[in-house]
């Protein structure tokens, strides 16, 4: 039995401060109580064999299959894509040359961000700024969940660079959560309960009476929050894309963005998307480095060609687009569209519970746990380095992939 | 196998050969003396009337990291401009000015240039950018990275702390962060922006540490010249494209007291505010000062004519040009108590009275500055133009008759406000060799490339030997990298990946437990995610050259 330092790989925050005992490959953290590790973790591998409609395989047999249904498809769709640089490259080579399209798990939420970001732009932060430097949180309608250790990391720590005192945490949204609601003694904390459809009415607002100052209102949570960001010297804005109201979500967030810029006219202000589930924001760099364009983008035509609303993943398949959809994911058992009418592949983790339901199923480690691995954190900025602490002799999406090249280029 | 290049006119500076006919011997990559008898010659290119330089090196563009992917998120419609098929041995892509990375290898190696260094890498940016690099095929690559505004850096200077700890600091950063040299970036300009200062001049304090941007730029340039750093410090100074900046940047040259100073893009920094419009040019100030200075070298950052999008490290100047932003659109952000980003679009217009001015201004400083061996040619890409206009700016300056036809066409009053069509000075091929080759070589202590003698990197390009020397410069007829032939006619031959160079430090490695805690206490992740391992790096096929700090010319 051993105590190895560990980065956690299962959400964007990428933790490096856990430590795990390790039994017989069996992981069990000694120092965090993080909800989404300790789920992740005890998923039981007992087998991990290939498989071909569901029956029992060996890898090589189900990597010539693999390839043969790629050379044979009209429209292939790279789906999930749940996985590390490097298995994004390995996808990515064969994407361009076999002119498939390629979206992700998270993507429907993460194009109301980005949708925002190619109309308006942004003025963004990353971790450490948020840690270290503001006096004003603003968290809109954001549980947190998706990135279980933000709130404790990074808006209670116990240390900033320049000592700021006592931070403001201002929560907008239908719920407070729990989490927030347990520090409330500890912090200045401020709930300002709305339900979402009055959450952009909200922050137009606001945008109005700062920038019409001779405007005036009696509206006391208006006052108050105005109040607030006039005293603010550094502050910021986290919103989680997934959380907002679906509809109306990438209006919402167009007007953080506006806001920030109106705030930054005579303060500081900076925003930070806490969207991003099984690495969109990893898949989604590599994607615009390789090619100029960001996720939901086809190479049919042999270009790269974007569109975030035509290369849904949902729409594809419900307007029978592809004949083909190979769905990765090397971090969870998260559950995929199978659509019977076309052939279905999944790249996943051996515990996968659809395992026996796709037409091919190819187990793959976790980035961090069977095989080291770079993957981005929320901000974008930082990449972290990953490194292999078990032995099951799982291969990587991108040993995966590249045998699937050979293969396919053997075929032809 | 060795191959015999014969009958090409060679332009070598640093050797000092000027438009010689030498035969050039190429063995295992590297260019070797003329062989012996006994040796047999395995292939001979007859290259009569061809024209024949090392490789061409870039010393100044941002070819990669956050801020590049960031404008490449903001631009989707600059990218479906130019959008580029895959082939049997190339990958699909798009873009210009932020050109997709197989792109940018593919369109350097068919322009002639083997090394291309980006200029801007954050810390805590760096594993990010340099796996990405690993992804642009051919050239040679490395970075500098960014510090001056980092608050572990600022807080040692505020603590007046002895110039032996701040030089382990700086070896530690290198080391850590894989760069090759070190950029200074608006001086504690931007983490001033994070305090809120909307503008930071040479001796004006930070309100949160009271320290002025000339203490940061004397400790760290007296830093690289004590590690024997391969580069001298790499300076974008204060006011960045302030009507008037040029006072500034005087004061910076005089801030380093004769000691070696590499100053970029200073285009955007040789701005004087008189005349009725309070913009006009300080070419003249700065070349005289360079020409006296012999500490000084510098790159331009040109601007030409269209649109381009800029991306700078210089949060508090990118913010405060955001006003200009075309299309409306831009991002900045504050980044990881190291530095920040700022990405916003441009469009240059050659009606426009400014950018015009600024046109002439960059020429104007490649005409005056007179030693060629202390300014190197660049468009600061993507911010001033993307590289692809290399071979129209080097006929700008190898031809005065193009060059006065070319500012006939700019703003009328700029062309007033400009002493361009009284400067006769026509670069001659020696020169351009210097400018785009030799010179950059030399200032980054790079030995094996930017010539063509004895035990240099095979990196050549030969050119048609063409009147147009835009039309020469843009379609080289070979290409060779390490040996290989990578493009012929403006066709990729064979994919080939360059070499990846850091500066190789020595430094006390107490500095390590102060780091430590800082990183435990503020930054939310260890020291030991932070630093880079080179077997990270070797696992994406980078071949890494370390280049010690032996310097002995400073």
């Amino acid at each position: 039995m051993t105590n190895i330092n560990f980065t956690c790989p299962f959400c964007s925050l990428l933790c490096d401060d856990v430590q795990l005992k390790i039994k017989q490959n069996k992981l069990k953290p000694i120092n965090s109580g993080c909800s989404l590790l300790l789920s992740s973790l005890k998923k039981n591998i007992n087998e991990q064999f290939s498989r071909i409609n569901g029956k029992k395989t060996n890898i090589s047999e189900a990597i010539k299959k693999l390839s043969l249904l790629i050379n044979e498809s009209k429209s292939t769709l790279f789906a999930g894509m749940g996985t590390d640089i490097k298995g994004t490259r390995a996808a990515l080579d064969i994407i361009d040359k076999y002119k498939c399209i390629v979206d992700h798990f998270s993507s429907g939420s993460y194009v109301k961000t980005l949708k925002s970001l190619q109309e308006t732009g942004g003025f963004f932060l990353t971790l450490s700024e948020l840690k270290n430097r503001s006096d004003t949180i603003i968290v809109i309608q954001s549980t947190g969940e998706e990135v279980p250790r933000l709130f404790e990391k990074y808006l209670f720590p116990k240390n900033t660079i320049n000592n700021i005192k006592k931070r403001k945490i201002i929560f907008i949204g239908s719920k407070s959560p729990k989490f927030l609601q347990k520090k409330k003694k500890l912090i200045n904390f401020e709930f300002i309960k709305l339900e979402s459809v009055n959450l952009l009415n909200f922050i137009s607002s606001i945008r109005k009476f700062i920038n019409f100052k001779s405007l005036k209102t009696k509206d006391k949570k208006i006052l108050n929050l105005l109040n607030i960001l006039k005293k603010t010297k550094y502050g910021s804005i986290l919103w989680s894309a997934s959380e907002l109201q679906e509809d109306i979500s990438d209006i919402i967030i167009n007007e953080i963005n506006l806001l920030i810029q109106d705030l930054n006219k005579f303060t500081r202000f900076l925003g930070l998307s806490l969207s991003g589930s099984e690495h969109i924001l990893t898949v989604n760099e590599v994607l615009l480095w390789q090619t100029g364009f960001p996720i939901r983008t086809s190479f049919a035509n042999g270009f790269p060609m974007h569109d975030i609303n035509q290369f849904s993943t949902v729409k594809l398949l419900n307007n029978k687009e592809i004949d083909l959809a190979i769905w990765i994911n090397s971090f969870s058992e998260k559950r995929i569209i199978i659509n019977k009418k076309i052939k279905n592949v999944l790249i996943g983790i051996p515990s996968h519970p659809q395992k026996n339901n796709v037409d091919i199923f190819i187990p793959v480690g976790t980035p961090g746990l069977d095989h080291n691995s770079h993957l981005l954190r929320i901000d974008k900025v930082v990449t972290m380095p990953l490194k292999k602490i078990r032995n099951l002799s799982l291969p990587s999406v991108e040993e995966v992939l590249k045998k699937v090249k050979v293969s396919i280029t053997n075929d032809n | 196998m060795i191959t015999k290049l014969k009958n090409a006119k060679i332009y070598d500076p640093i050797n000092k050969i000027n438009g010689k006919i030498i035969d050039l011997y190429i063995k295992n990559g590297k260019i070797i003396e003329k062989p012996q008898r006994s040796e047999k010659i395995s292939k001979t290119i007859n290259l009569k009337n061809k024209i024949i330089m090392a490789g061409g090196i870039d010393i100044h563009s941002h070819i990669a990291g956050g801020k590049v992917n960031l404008a490449r998120l903001l631009l989707p419609e600059e990218h479906r401009k130019y959008l580029y098929s895959s082939s049997d041995k190339l990958r699909s892509g798009s873009g210009l000015g932020t050109c997709s990375s197989f792109h940018i290898g593919y369109k350097y190696a068919k322009l002639g240039y083997c090394a291309v260094f980006e200029p801007a890498v954050l810390p805590s940016n760096a594993r990010s950018a340099i796996i990405e690099m690993s992804d642009i095929p051919f050239i040679d690559k490395g970075t500098y990275t960014v510090l001056s505004n980092d608050d572990f850096l600022l807080k040692l200077i505020q603590k007046k702390t002895n110039q032996k700890k701040i030089n382990d600091y700086v070896a530690w950063i290198l080391n850590s962060t894989k760069g090759l040299g070190i950029k200074v970036v608006n001086p504690g300009g931007i983490n001033a922006f994070k305090f809120n200062q909307r503008e930071l001049d040479l001796d004006e304090k930070n309100i949160n540490y009271g320290i002025t941007p000339r203490s940061i730029l004397k400790t760290l340039t007296k830093s690289l010249i004590d590690l024997k750093a391969p580069h001298p410090i790499h300076v974008h100074g204060c006011n960045l494209g302030v009507p008037g900046n040029i006072n500034t940047t005087i004061k910076q040259i005089n801030a380093v007291q004769g000691k070696p100073m590499h100053l970029t893009h200073i285009q955007y920094h040789s701005y004087d505010n008189k005349g009725d419009k309070k913009f006009s040019s300080g070419a003249n100030i700065l070349a005289n000062s360079i020409n006296k200075n012999k500490n000084i070298t510098c790159d331009v950052g040109q601007i030409m004519f269209g649109q381009t999008v800029t991306a700078s490290a210089d949060t508090m100047s990118q913010y405060r040009n955001h006003h200009f932003a075309r299309p409306k659109k831009w991002i900045c952000a504050d980044i990881e108590c190291d530095a920040g980003c700022g990405i916003v679009p441009f469009e240059y217009e050659d009606k426009n009275f400014v950018n015009s001015l600024q046109w002439a201004i960059g020429l104007e400083l490649f005409l005056l500055i007179k030693d060629p061996w202390r300014i190197y040619l660049t468009t600061d890409h993507p911010n001033g133009a993307a590289f692809t206009a290399y071979p129209k700016l080097i006929k700008l300056l190898m031809d005065k008759t193009f060059r006065n036809n070319e500012l006939e066409k700019i703003n009328k009053q700029a062309q007033e406000h400009s002493v361009l069509k009284n400067l006769k000075r026509e670069y001659d091929l020696y020169e351009i060799a210097i400018l785009t080759r030799a010179g950059p070589a030399k200032v980054l202590g790079l030995k094996n490339i930017g010539h063509l003698g004895n035990g240099a990197n095979a990196n050549i390009t030969v050119y048609n030997n063409l009147k147009d020397k835009e039309e020469m410069f843009e379609k080289p007829f070979m290409v060779f990298k390490d040996g290989n032939l990578i493009v012929k006619n403006g066709k990729i031959q064979k994919i080939v990946n360059g070499k990846f160079y850091t500066a190789e430090t020595d430094f006390d490695k107490g500095i390590e437990k102060e780091i430590t805690s800082y990183f435990e206490n503020y930054m939310g992740r260890g020291i030991e995610s932070f630093k880079i391992q080179n077997q990270e790096l070797w696992d994406y096929g980078i071949e890494i050259e370390n280049i010690k700090c032996n310097r002995n010319d400073y």
